[in-house]
């Protein structure tokens, strides 16, 4: 297929790069409250290392993405509606969300009951819950009635609605770390596995007994059945699950399944379209490193970025790794192309939350993950890996190769903080793509651009009628001037976090869509010609 | 003359010739070795074709220091006992007593025989690491008291630096054995490896690289300082020049497992599969045991679309990259110098 063959290289907007400049705009936006997760100065258990998630979803359907912030022990994970004009309010208890304490760890978003309105599913090390949306103007948890009562505790982290059998109805993934129980687990310094550069730390991941993850089927009826094993989703059982990140990585047509794990090889569930998936990642090339190597993987992102119309994925990893770039070379077979792509160079950072976006609308999609180390023990080294770090910024240059522009990107992305969590939204409809972070025990970050590069975009907001309502796995392909870019809806990745649902593009200096074509995951395929630029364009699956 | 100590060991019963043996051996694994010295000192003297008692009175006298006395009953228990338990034992013994009189040559010849006999015994493993150790104390010891002015005790304190994980300090001793003689081989490139691990800092890629280069003007067939700067070109995206110097590592020394796997993803990189597999058999012929040289061969014949070889590789892989030993070797890898490397 020749589609994407549009001019690959250099920014093609005329006159100087654009200089973004993010600056943390979460005080302003009425985002004032600490997110507990554990020790500051020390961790006792892994369970205090690996929280929270972040959500955008627009629950009450105004156009406008709302917050969700997941909270560790000691705190509450909080919903902020979203009021316009760059300003949230806390809408937690007025949404019967209250009482949702525990150790939270991701979140998920998606219509799973296609009564119109975005439920939400949390995690944790503990029971997970699933909120109905009752109307835009409630939340119910349906957790038990829905059959997701689990039968022993469990360390639930990143998890995705995903229609896999594409019955129109939002099926739910959910990883499992390991089998974590405070009264069993050694303590900082017991064995081996409990020292980091000789220090003493939180036990784990390895010595820590593994788990498996868990796929539940949408009866359609408001309840789930367990699948894990009929499907294939819990034969894998020596691995470290956290990231989740869904997509159509073999363009067949049917959503596939990546976890970014922990220590131990990353895993790709291919589905092969009879309910079954079959896990294949060591071979199609994102397990491990290009030196063989398992990498200390957390949160992971889809996007075509070289423009080639197959899907990329780009995997968090620890410090004293690379990140890790694994370029689709047709068919759902990945080369490692961290090196050749220039990201090659950031090893000091233990990464979490990243995303592909495009924050200058140049069509090319650009890069960002946040950073800070597991161990707050770390500081005591006085070495150049810390606790709380600042976040990376890779511009898209087009050619397959980025450039790190974080120390010029303004004073948001310069802030210290341990992150973990980060979502993606254009919360203000204005075309620019902010960035929710949750960050360990302070107030979350919210990355805005104050500057406006000189480009154009477009929103899409896809809406189900014969496929599921959130329209997840819709595979959207939009051509502007010379450049085709492909995209899907998908709920969860990033790092157990959730992205606003509606796809945003970058048209760089076009000021029209020629042409979005969508592939419904009903089979339906929908063409539109001609949209006009920098507007939030809703979409509705034919009924016919 | 310090007294040996003996760990709890396994004894597997053997048919003991009376009560009292029973009690003395029962008395040597609670830990009263003088208890149990007079007590079998007693028993020989009435029994001394008793085996099990000539066995323990050894090691009980071993164990209150009279090593003199024990080494004969060791010995001849060592030699000649057909029970493998009671020979392990005055084995490990005969070993302790010579590490403690510093009679290596003895330790060393016990050692190796205790070694084919129970090659997979932890006891056996622990002595040799514990007799390779004092060797090499003893020699650093000397030679930080005869010659502490040679460029060789900075070169060994930046050694030991590294392994610390004390990079800074390590690079600042070769810095000084490089002064001291700045046509020593292998100082620049001990302290281009320790500035790489020494900090994330990419300017320190270059510094490195720096050294690297210094090691080759002396010695330019350093095959290794060339791999080196091949992997700093690589993180500086710049493929040409490092398969450049992967080439050149290659040609330097044909049996260059690393280089020949980094040269081989420099041609897979440019989809010259055919060129790549042949590098990357060469290099899996070269260390069957390399992780990284299967993992890139996995991948070089999938990409081929020789897809059959490709699972057979995933199945070595596989077989290799199990942990936890997988883990422990990668461990064992960051410490390994360059002399496995050529």
């Amino acid at each position: 297929m020749k589609l994407f063959a549009g001019a690959c290289g250099l920014l093609f907007f005329a006159g100087a790069i654009y200089a973004p400049r993010f600056e943390n705009v979460a005080a302003k936006a009425g985002l004032t409250r600490p997110f507990p997760n554990g020790g500051d100065k020390t961790k006792k258990f892994i369970v205090e290392t690996t929280g929270s998630g972040a959500a955008f979803f627009d629950y009450d359907n105004d156009g406008l993405p709302d917050i969700f912030l997941v909270s560790g022990e000691g705190g509450l994970s909080r919903l902020y509606h979203n009021e316009g004009q760059g300003r949230f309010t806390d809408a937690t208890a007025k949404m019967g969300l209250a009482a949702a304490a525990g150790w939270g760890q991701g979140v998920c978003a998606a219509d799973y009951d296609n009564d119109g309105f975005t439920d939400l599913f949390v995690t944790y090390w503990g029971q997970n819950h699933l909120y109905r949306n009752i109307g835009g103007r409630r939340f119910e948890d349906v957790t038990e009635r829905a059959g997701l009562k689990q039968d022993r505790v469990r360390y639930n982290t990143g998890c995705a609605f995903l229609d896999y059998d594409r019955d129109g109805h939002a099926d739910l993934f959910v990883a499992n770390y390991l089998k974590f129980d405070p009264r069993n687990t050694p303590e900082p310094g017991e064995n081996p596995y409990c020292w980091y550069r000789n220090l003493p730390v939180a036990c784990g991941p390895r010595g820590l007994e593994f788990d498996r993850n868990i796929l539940y089927h949408n009866n359609g009826d408001g309840t789930f059945t367990d699948v894990s094993a009929a499907s294939g989703i819990a034969e894998p059982d020596r691995n470290y699950s956290l990231g989740v990140l869904t997509g159509d990585f073999n363009n067949d047509g049917l959503v596939d399944i990546y976890v970014a794990c922990d220590r131990t090889p990353s895993l790709l569930y291919i589905n092969r379209a009879n309910g079954k998936f079959s896990e294949e990642a060591v071979l199609r090339g994102v397990a491990y490193d290009e030196n063989g190597n398992a990498m200390s993987g957390m949160g992971a992102s889809a996007g075509d970025y070289d423009g080639d119309g197959w899907l990329d994925i780009f995997r968090s990893n620890f410090s004293d790794e690379r990140e890790t770039l694994y370029r689709n070379r047709g068919r759902g077979d990945f080369d490692d192309a961290t090196a050749l792509a220039g990201l090659a160079r950031n090893t000091r950072y233990v990464g979490w939350g990243c995303g592909f976006f495009d924050f200058d609308n140049d069509g090319w999609k650009d890069l960002l993950l946040v950073n800070g180390h597991v161990f707050p023990e770390v500081e005591r080294l006085g070495i150049d890996i810390h606790f709380r770090d600042r976040a990376i910024l890779y511009r898209n240059l087009g050619g397959g190769k980025f450039a790190d522009i974080s120390e010029t990107a303004g004073p948001g992305l310069a802030e210290r903080h341990s992150a973990r969590g980060a979502a993606f939204a254009d919360y203000d409809n204005d075309g620019l793509v902010e960035v929710l972070i949750n960050n360990q025990n302070e107030v979350p970050s919210l990355l805005k651009q104050v500057t406006r590069p000189p480009n154009h975009w477009v929103l899409l907001k896809l809406t189900g009628t014969r496929s599921n309502r959130s329209a997840l796995g819709a595979r959207v392909r939009l051509t502007a001037g010379d450049r085709t870019q492909v995209d899907e809806v998908r709920s969860g990745g990033s790092y157990l976090s959730q992205s606003d649902l509606r796809l945003h593009f970058g048209l760089g200096a076009s000021t029209q869509v020629d042409r979005i074509e969508i592939d419904w995951p009903s089979g339906r395929r929908q063409t539109l010609r001609n949209s006009a630029a920098d507007r939030v364009v809703t979409i509705e699956e034919p009924r016919d | 003359m310090p007294v040996i100590r003996f760990l709890p060991l396994l004894f597997a019963a053997a048919s003991l010739s009376a009560q009292t043996t029973a009690e003395a051996v029962d008395a040597f694994h609670r830990g009263h070795y003088l208890q149990a010295r007079q007590m079998l000192e007693k028993i020989v003297d009435g029994s001394p074709r008793d085996t099990v008692a000539r066995t323990f009175l050894g090691l009980s006298r071993a164990a209150t220091g009279a090593c003199d006395a024990a080494r004969p009953d060791l010995q001849q228990q060592f030699d000649s006992n057909p029970e493998g338990s009671l020979r392990r034992l005055a084995g490990l013994a005969l070993v302790q007593c010579a590490l403690a009189q510093n009679r290596m040559s003895e330790a060393e010849a016990v050692l190796e025989k205790l070694q084919k006999s129970f090659p997979d015994d932890a006891d056996v493993l622990y002595e040799t690491a514990k007799v390779h150790m004092k060797g090499w104390n003893d020699a650093v010891f000397q030679m930080y008291q005869k010659t502490p002015a040679s460029f060789r005790v900075n070169q060994l304190s930046g050694e030991i630096f590294e392994l610390q994980g004390r990079y800074q300090d390590a690079a600042t001793e070769y810095r000084k054995a490089i002064q001291k003689n700045p046509a020593a081989l292998n100082l620049h490139y001990r302290l281009g490896r320790a500035l790489l691990l020494q900090s994330h800092d990419s300017a320190n890629l270059k510094e490195a690289r720096k050294e690297f280069q210094a090691e080759l003007t002396l010695n330019p067939s350093d095959a290794v300082a060339e791999y080196q700067i091949g992997q700093i070109l690589v993180a500086e995206r710049d493929p040409a020049g490092a398969a450049a110097r992967f080439e050149k590592a290659v040609s330097l020394n044909p049996e260059f497992g690393e280089a020949l796997v980094a040269l081989a993803r420099t041609k897979a990189d440019a989809k010259k599969y055919t060129e790549a597999i042949g590098l990357l058999e060469r290099a899996v012929k070269l260390q069957p045991t390399s992780e990284s040289a299967h993992y890139a061969l996995m991948m070089a014949y999938r990409n081929a679309g020789r897809t059959e070889d490709a699972q057979r590789e995933k199945a070595v892989f596989d077989k290799l990259s199990r942990p936890p030993e997988g883990e422990f070797t990668e461990f064992l890898k960051k410490l390994g110098d360059k002399a496995s490397k050529q």
